[in-house]
């Protein structure tokens, strides 16, 4: 098995796949902790959120692009209500106070989901485009966990041309940069600083519900993502798309190789990967403020 | 600042007051809640020794619980050592272990020392959840309990248990409260304040900041012996990184920075569990709820609501005596 290139290859799609969605989680949690010197927590759970509104979309209109379009709405919405309700009034609170604002909301959104979704493992069968599998190296992959892989590339695509080719992509530059010279050059960070929460809503709950017909989803689902992604967004450097595309392939190909090679200790390995990367660089690979 | 220590002081006693008035007072069950609290109470002091006085967020110091609980199994259940021995021993440990992790740690500061600390927590609870010798998810069984009929005491009942971790986590607040009180507090709470004009002073902060890792792991590490003897039943779950967040919850909430702020939070969140999860399934919904109101409140947990009422009494009373300032201010 382990000399055959068809097994390897689907590993590396595998790894691909993972990698992509702890992108699309990752980016937003990164661009609004260096803008906003924010550790929104809770990030995980909007991402459970999205699979879970996305299953509840997709059970009522048996269409899945639907789901796709619906869920990261509702997301998004959450996503302002905690950021008008909670996170706009802890901006000046100092890091330490939002850590645990968030945390617990962490425990408001596993409660809430459990109440309104339940326990157990809710899973989509029917309407999934690319239902299909096609074959590589004598080995039968799934379609949609190729598609997977091409909404990620598409996002880093779009918000790479967000970033550097538009004025609100100048202005969150100018804002993780220095955000006080910034809005005295006239650009309205805490407006930057919304508009920018309200995308990594987006994108946490559009990781959550094209996850979901891949997995399956539960309330739990967005505690277990969380760790990953901080070690992505910590691997890769605070508020840069470069970092976290380049922290989401590492952290993915350990996880997954390290679950081929060494299956009892994939984690430990992402673990001592981040050890290692922040005693050689402590402000991690890509940091956006050097 | 004499009268705030004062403050506190009393705020002490009358909370070593009131669990034991409980203890009094308390069952079977209640028993079983006391020393329960009385663990995590020691616990939450450790990690406020660490996060509260000198600023550095750990999330990893629940692993160095679990390392005191697993090694004080180990020595007791698999080599037979006597339980007193073991718990010097655990404690030694724990403390040698924090010393080498903590002086890789203290290399990265603010949200990089708390991933980091993360990381390396989890590593520890990956390595004994997949260790089959340890027991691996199923934990381990049959730990004993220290043995001190030699003067007429019986751990085994759990009332003398209770008020036995009660007194032992008494002493060791009054000592922590000595070792605060010393320069070396003083320089924790510079290190906390602004660690750049520390280093400035010529203070080799990387070294304190190491030794008080080092210091409050050591003490982690005992109140794990303490939790291995009370269940006398131990699993990974002692060293997962979302139990280092639950007792940093009990320091916010009662306030970190006061040594009995964390012992209040311990007891609050521990009755509150046991309380709400006889009324509702979804008790971590009010536990998320109630923390979040009291972070947004703005004062430094019960503590510091106590505080702000206390200093607003005070105002008051020596408004009404506009006289006697000028004699109280010489005082002071």
């Amino acid at each position: 098995m382990l000399t055959d290139s068809g097994f390897w290859f689907v590993q590396l799609l595998n790894s691909l796949q993972l990698s992509m969605l702890l992108f699309l989680l990752s980016v937003g949690l990164t661009v609004i902790f260096g803008l906003m010197n924010f550790v929104n927590l809770a990030h995980g759970s909007l991402y459970a959120l999205g699979a879970l509104f996305g299953y509840s979309v997709a059970q009522a209109t048996g269409n899945m692009w639907l789901a796709f379009l619906i869920a990261p709405i509702c997301v998004t919405a959450v996503g302002a209500l905690i950021y008008v309700l909670i996170i706009d009034r802890m901006r000046k609170a100092g890091p330490m106070k939002q850590v645990l604002v968030t945390f617990g909301l962490i425990f408001v959104f596993l409660d809430a989901q459990r109440y309104f979704w339940g326990t157990d493992q809710l899973g989509v069968t029917s309407g999934i485009p690319f239902a299909g599998s096609f074959e590589v190296f004598g080995e039968i992959y799934p379609s949609y966990r190729l598609f997977i892989i091409c909404v990620g590339l598409l996002v880093f695509a779009a918000l790479y041309l967000l970033l550097e080719h538009t004025r609100l992509g100048a202005e969150v530059r100018a804002g993780v940069d220095d955000p006080e010279t910034a809005s005295c050059l006239g650009v309205n960070v805490e407006r930057t600083f919304f508009v920018v929460f309200l995308i990594g809503s987006a994108l946490a709950g559009l990781a959550g519900v094209v996850a979901l017909p891949a997995f399956s989803a539960e309330a739990g689902m967005g505690v277990s993502i969380l760790v990953p992604t901080l070690v992505v967004v910590v691997v890769g450097g605070l508020g840069s798309l470069k970092g976290a595309f380049a922290g989401s392939l590492l952290i993915g190909t350990t996880l997954t190789f390290g679950q081929v090679l060494f299956p009892s200790f994939a984690s430990m390995l992402m673990y001592a990967l981040l050890v290692a990367v922040l005693l050689i660089r402590p402000s991690g690979l890509f940091p956006a403020r050097a | 600042m004499r009268d705030l220590m004062t403050f506190r002081s009393a705020l002490a006693a009358l909370t070593l007051i009131a669990l034991l008035i409980s203890w009094l007072n308390a069952g079977y069950f209640g028993m079983e809640i006391l020393a329960e609290i009385a663990i995590l109470a020691l616990l939450a002091m450790s990690l406020d020794l660490l996060a509260g006085y000198t600023g550095l967020v750990s999330l990893g110091h629940a692993a160095l619980f679990g390392c005191g609980a697993y090694a004080f199994a180990v020595f007791t259940a698999f080599w037979g050592w006597p339980a007193s021995l073991s718990m010097v021993a655990a404690t030694l440990l724990t403390g040698f272990i924090a010393l080498v992790v903590g002086s890789v740690v203290t290399r990265v500061q603010g949200i990089f020392f708390i991933m980091i600390t993360l990381a390396i927590g989890e590593m520890g609870y990956e390595l004994v959840f997949k260790t089959r010798a340890l027991g691996g998810d199923d934990g381990l069984a049959g730990i004993p309990r220290l043995d001190l009929s030699a003067v007429g005491v019986d751990l085994n009942d759990p009332g003398v248990f209770a008020l036995f971790l009660i007194l032992l986590v008494a002493v060791c607040y009054l000592l922590m409260k000595r070792l605060l009180g010393s320069p070396y507090g003083a320089v924790l709470v510079g290190l906390h304040d602004n660690a750049g004009r520390m280093r400035a002073l010529g203070l080799p902060v990387q070294r304190y900041q190491t030794s008080i890792f080092a210091f409050s792991g050591a003490i982690a590490g005992f109140a794990g012996t303490l939790s291995a003897q009370h269940t006398m039943f131990i699993s990974p779950q002692l060293l997962h990184w979302t139990t280092s967040g639950e007792v940093l919850v009990m320091g916010i909430l009662g306030g970190l920075g006061t040594l009995i702020g964390p012992v209040i939070g311990a007891a609050l969140i521990t009755l509150l569990r046991h309380e709400l999860s006889d009324l509702t399934d979804y008790w971590g919904l009010w536990l998320g709820v109630f923390l979040i109101l009291a972070v947004m409140g703005g004062k430094n947990g019960v503590v510091g609501w106590l505080e702000a009422g206390w200093n607003l009494i005070a105002r008051r009373r020596q408004e009404t005596k506009p006289a006697d300032r000028s004699a109280e201010d010489a005082a002071g």
